[in-house]
């Protein structure tokens, strides 16, 4: 087999057992790998607790991972969110991925609950369970360290530990599969880490073909000015966004209330730059090395991070910013989510947070405790019983990100019809409406979006499944990735054919969330975005949204979606006609 | 979209790449729309409706150059593989329909090629060209797919003269209709651009129009720059060069700020030949014979096989250099800089024209009109002798 291992590993973690299996060909063939695949394995689990021990927690890399494909060293890690109650799946990228198609696996897929910590111990052929009682309780950057000579780690921390509906797993080199909880999930399995080592080579169907293609990838990067441009995200990582955001009067501030934060430059790329001394890091083998690292090597924050310690606080302190971003990864937890929780928290008691306050809040978050213990349900819960929940600026309880949707109405859209929540990711709008990639949009008009929002999530779904990083696609096309993975797996994949599969992904992700109870009345956006306009400047006015043109272009999206007026199923045996 | 459509239908005639009685546009949101030349857009629809993308184009080109690439491609051929920068770059290649290959409906066989390209050459019907976004996109692949074609024919008479019955003949027509003198006369300018941001970008968006109506460019790309004080003002990455208001980025020569992550691919290659040539402005086209002489090298067993980005030499068109390199990070910024100065233009093989002005936009735009005259002449000089 080419590209794929078409291998599995089961592991149940409350009777020890761990066995490979093979993975149907036809499964490989219709979901590709990464998010797809995970998704189609949670058929027979999507209704389950998220923390109902045989809930599955499942990572899948792609058939593009372990080649030199550029930026495809990544996995997806799929399951339910604690946090949204949805499908949910993250998009990760590090060297564990690649160790792990270097074992001779696909998928790792564990289910059950360990009665003592452990962690997952997989070495080439070989896997077992390793009692971890010693590392319970440990950061993540100990715990890493302390597994080190294992292979590649990926592991949670206190936060995950905790149940922390935001926390995360972290990978080993500072990456993170982040918002929606699944390190609660894996927590909630008394499953510490996981370490993974290998030496097998993924094999190439046509190198030759793959050669011609990777370069037709690299020519359409360097051409790229996000990716590759003296200001891009190669040279600042994504705090690159955070002048052009102030500059488009899209910068959430203080909760949403406003849209420009007049301190935000202290924290631009450029101010991180200089006064981190940062330095290119990124994901095992991608060339564009968007994350950017201190040079004593700590991981600096992205753009959604300083924004949200930054500008969503009212904080304008950039080493309070990357201090916070550090304990952040240290304690295993979402730094969106706990950035907009303290952010929606803050406005309900009437005052934002210091600086200073920061630190020990976060550590009342991850070890539940005092107010933390409020604050680690997320911003929806805790507003909720706070009496306030309008303050709590999210979809579906996924905190929303550093995009203020007044400002991109592909991008208020798009929020809503993400299946895992408030998130960004999904359709991606802001590389055509601020990003002018692969042509510009305009970010005020709702014409066309609710396709454009369509195909541009049937898109995601493909490369999320291939796996590749989205940022490649600010220069390549699935016209480019189409030719690697044909070229990986001898199997004849093109863009159109890549978008079906997408398609499919997205639908069976929606199928089970409608099955869970979501619907139409799950698509909103909080109130504040139709009500009260963003900070106007540079000649740019930022209205509150047009809720009956929101609610047209959603009922819109529906219909091409083939969904009913309430977003559901009319057909209720649709997972019967897919693969 | 209805106004989308009606605009870049509107362009196409502007830009006469387009018969404007055989033009169609389909576009789906919820419902499809296909509107325009009734025998075309019921096949426009009928694609698109096969597609996951928002716009389809169909249009007869003006000219019948790819129909001629495609009755001069080997029994077997089924793509035609452009040279030049542009399409290299973003087309890879384009694949064709015979008309004796055609089903008696096409919709599924063209939707097939356009799942995997972003055009199509049918023979007997046109250019089929998808966007998968925005209307505006397939405009913008039909105009590559015009241009490559354009570019590729004129290469191959260089290299083959004229093979088919008619041809010679319609290429006279081209030559004595279709091309107009390009001028740069009947155009203002201002002398000495100043200082003043409002002056600076008032000036940009007017030789950014007339950069295309001149029909310097391809589809409506290219890029321009003023330099002034500590900042760059340079045209937005895939911006229209004739609809350039708000779409012009002040980049800090400090690189203080990366608002300007929105501006063109080329900004540091504007900013090293500022930097290199102490010029005011910069002008960058893509006009067709200038792209066409540049790739043609007389260099016999060269090495060199990826001329467009290895070649190292400097060769001259008429005393403008000629250079290679990719664009954005590729070698292009290294390549021009250090050989603009001295004549005040240089060409990028295969790509287009960069000019530039040591006080305003007149000479900068001039030298690019000289650049494409003198490649005009001289490719219909080749061309005469040879056939």
């Amino acid at each position: 087999m080419h590209g794929w291992t078409g291998k599995i590993l089961y592991v149940d973690l409350s009777n020890g057992s761990c066995r490979r299996e093979e993975i149907p060909t036809k499964l490989l063939h219709a979901y590709l790998g990464g998010r797809g695949l995970g998704v189609r394995l949670m058929r027979d689990y999507f209704r389950l607790d998220p923390f109902d021990p045989q809930m599955p927690l499942i990572f899948a890399v792609g058939p593009l991972c372990g080649t030199a494909s550029p930026t495809s060293a990544r996995l997806a890690c799929v399951s339910r969110s604690p946090l949204t109650g949805t499908i949910y799946d993250c998009s990760a990228g590090g060297r564990f991925p690649w160790r792990l198609k270097a074992a001779g696996l696909d998928v790792v897929f564990i289910t059950g609950k360990s009665p003592e910590p452990v962690l997952l111990a997989i070495d080439g052929e070989g896997a077992e369970l390793v009692p971890a009682a010693g590392l319970w309780g440990k950061g993540t950057r100990e715990t890493v360290a302390l597994l080190k000579q294992r292979g590649s780690v990926t592991a949670i921390g206190p936060a995950g530990e905790n149940g922390v509906l935001f926390a995360n797993i972290m990978m080993g080199e500072g990456n993170s599969i982040g918002r929606g909880g699944l390190g609660a999930v894996m927590g909630s399995k008394g499953l510490k880490a996981v370490t993974v080592d290998g030496s097998a080579v993924t094999r190439i169907a046509d190198g030759e073909r793959f050669d011609a293609a990777r370069a037709d990838v690299m020519r359409l990067f360097r051409a790229s000015p996000v990716i590759f441009g003296e200001l891009g995200i190669s040279e600042y990582g994504t705090p690159a966004l955070v002048d052009l955001m102030a500059q488009r009067r899209m910068a959430p501030t203080e909760n949403f209330s406003s849209t420009f934060f007049a301190d935000s430059g202290n924290y631009s790329g450029p101010s991180i730059r200089r006064e981190c001394g940062a330095k290119k890091d990124g994901c095992y083998g991608c060339p564009i090395q968007c994350k950017k690292s201190s040079a004593q090597g700590e991981p600096l924050p992205e753009y959604e991070t300083v924004n949200h310690f930054g500008a969503l606080n009212g904080i304008s302190d950039l080493h309070a910013i990357v201090r916070a971003n550090t304990l952040c990864n240290e304690l295993g937890m979402d730094t969106i989510s706990a950035a907009a929780t303290l952010s929606a928290f803050g406005e309900a008691r009437g005052r934002f947070p210091e600086a200073s306050e920061v630190p020990g809040l976060l550590c009342d978050m991850a070890y539940r405790r005092g107010e933390g213990e409020l604050l680690s349900l997320g911003s929806r819960r805790a507003t909720q019983r706070l009496g306030k929940p309008a303050l709590s600026m999210s979809v579906k309880s996924l905190e929303l990100p550093a995009y203020d949707p007044r400002g991109a109405y592909g991008m208020a859209l798009a929020y809503v019809t993400s299946n895992r929540g408030g998130c960004h990711l999904r359709a991606y709008p802001i590389s055509h409406e601020i990003l002018r990639k692969p042509v510009p949009t305009d970010r005020f008009s709702f014409s066309g979006k609710a396709r454009i929002i369509k195909i541009a999530e049937d898109v995601n779904a493909a490369v999320d499944s291939l796996i590749a990083c989205k940022f490649a696609f600010f220069g390549a096309t699935l016209e480019e990735y189409g030719e690697l993975v044909s070229a990986v797996t001898g199997v004849e994949y093109t863009p159109e054919s890549l978008k079906a599969i997408g398609e499919r992904i997205y639908l069976t992700e929606r199928f089970y969330n409608c099955e869970n109870g979501f619907g139409a009345a799950d698509d909103l956006l909080p109130e504040r975005f139709f009500s009260e306009p963003g900070s106007p400047g540079e000649g740019i006015e930022v209205a509150p949204i047009d809720r009956a043109r929101f609610d047209e272009e959603l009922q819109k999206y529906y219909r091409i979606r083939g969904l009913t007026p309430e977003g559901t199923f009319a057909d209720r045996k649709f997972l019967e006609g897919q693969p | 979209m209805r106004d989308q459509i009606d605009k870049y239908a509107a362009k196409l005639v502007a830009d006469r790449s387009a018969c404007p009685e055989a033009i169609a546009f389909a576009a789906q949101d919820d419902v499809l729309i296909a509107s325009g030349a009734p025998e075309l857009a019921p096949l426009a629809g009928r694609v698109l409706l096969r597609l996951s993308s928002l716009a389809l184009l169909v249009a007869r080109p003006s000219l019948p150059f790819a129909e001629f690439l495609l009755a001069r491609a080997a029994t077997g051929e089924s793509c035609i593989v452009p040279q030049d920068t542009e399409t290299r770059t973003f087309l890879h290649d384009i694949p064709f329909l015979r008309k004796e290959d055609l089903p008696e409906d096409p919709a599924p066989e063209i939707a097939r090629l356009l799942g995997n390209r972003k055009g199509v050459i049918v023979e007997g019907v046109g250019i089929v060209a998808v966007g998968a976004i925005t209307v505006e996109q397939a405009y913008i692949n039909y105009s590559s797919v015009f241009h490559s074609t354009f570019v590729k024919y004129l290469q191959d008479l260089l290299s083959g003269g004229f093979l088919l019955p008619g041809e010679r003949e319609a290429f006279q027509a081209f030559r004595s209709r279709w091309l107009r003198p390009l001028l740069a006369s009947g155009l203002s300018f201002r002398d000495h651009l100043s200082q003043d941001r409002e002056e600076i970008l008032s000036e940009v968006e007017a030789v950014g129009r007339y950069t295309v109506e001149r029909g310097l460019v391809d589809s409506f790309f290219g890029n321009i720059s003023a330099r002034a004080g500590g900042l760059i003002y340079i045209s937005q990455t895939a911006a229209s060069l004739d609809e350039l208001k708000g779409c012009i980025d002040p980049v800090p020569t400090d690189n203080s700020s990366t608002t300007g992550i929105t501006a063109s691919s080329e900004l540091l290659a504007h900013r090293k030949i500022f930097e290199a040539s102490g010029a005011r402005v910069i002008l960058h086209g893509h006009p067709k014979f200038a792209v066409v002489m540049s790739m043609l090298c007389e260099t016999r067993d060269c090495p060199i096989k990826d001329c467009w980005k290895d070649c190292p030499q400097v060769r001259h068109l008429g005393g403008t250099p000629v250079v290679a390199g990719e664009i954005g990070a590729g070698g292009l910024a290294k390549r021009v800089p250090p050989v603009i100065g001295a004549t005040g233009s240089a060409i990028v093989y295969g790509h287009g024209v960069f000019a530039i002005g040591m006080d305003g936009f007149g000479e900068a735009f001039a030298a690019m009109v000289d650049v494409e005259n003198f490649c005009r002449e001289e490719y219909f000089r080749r061309l005469d002798a040879l056939c």
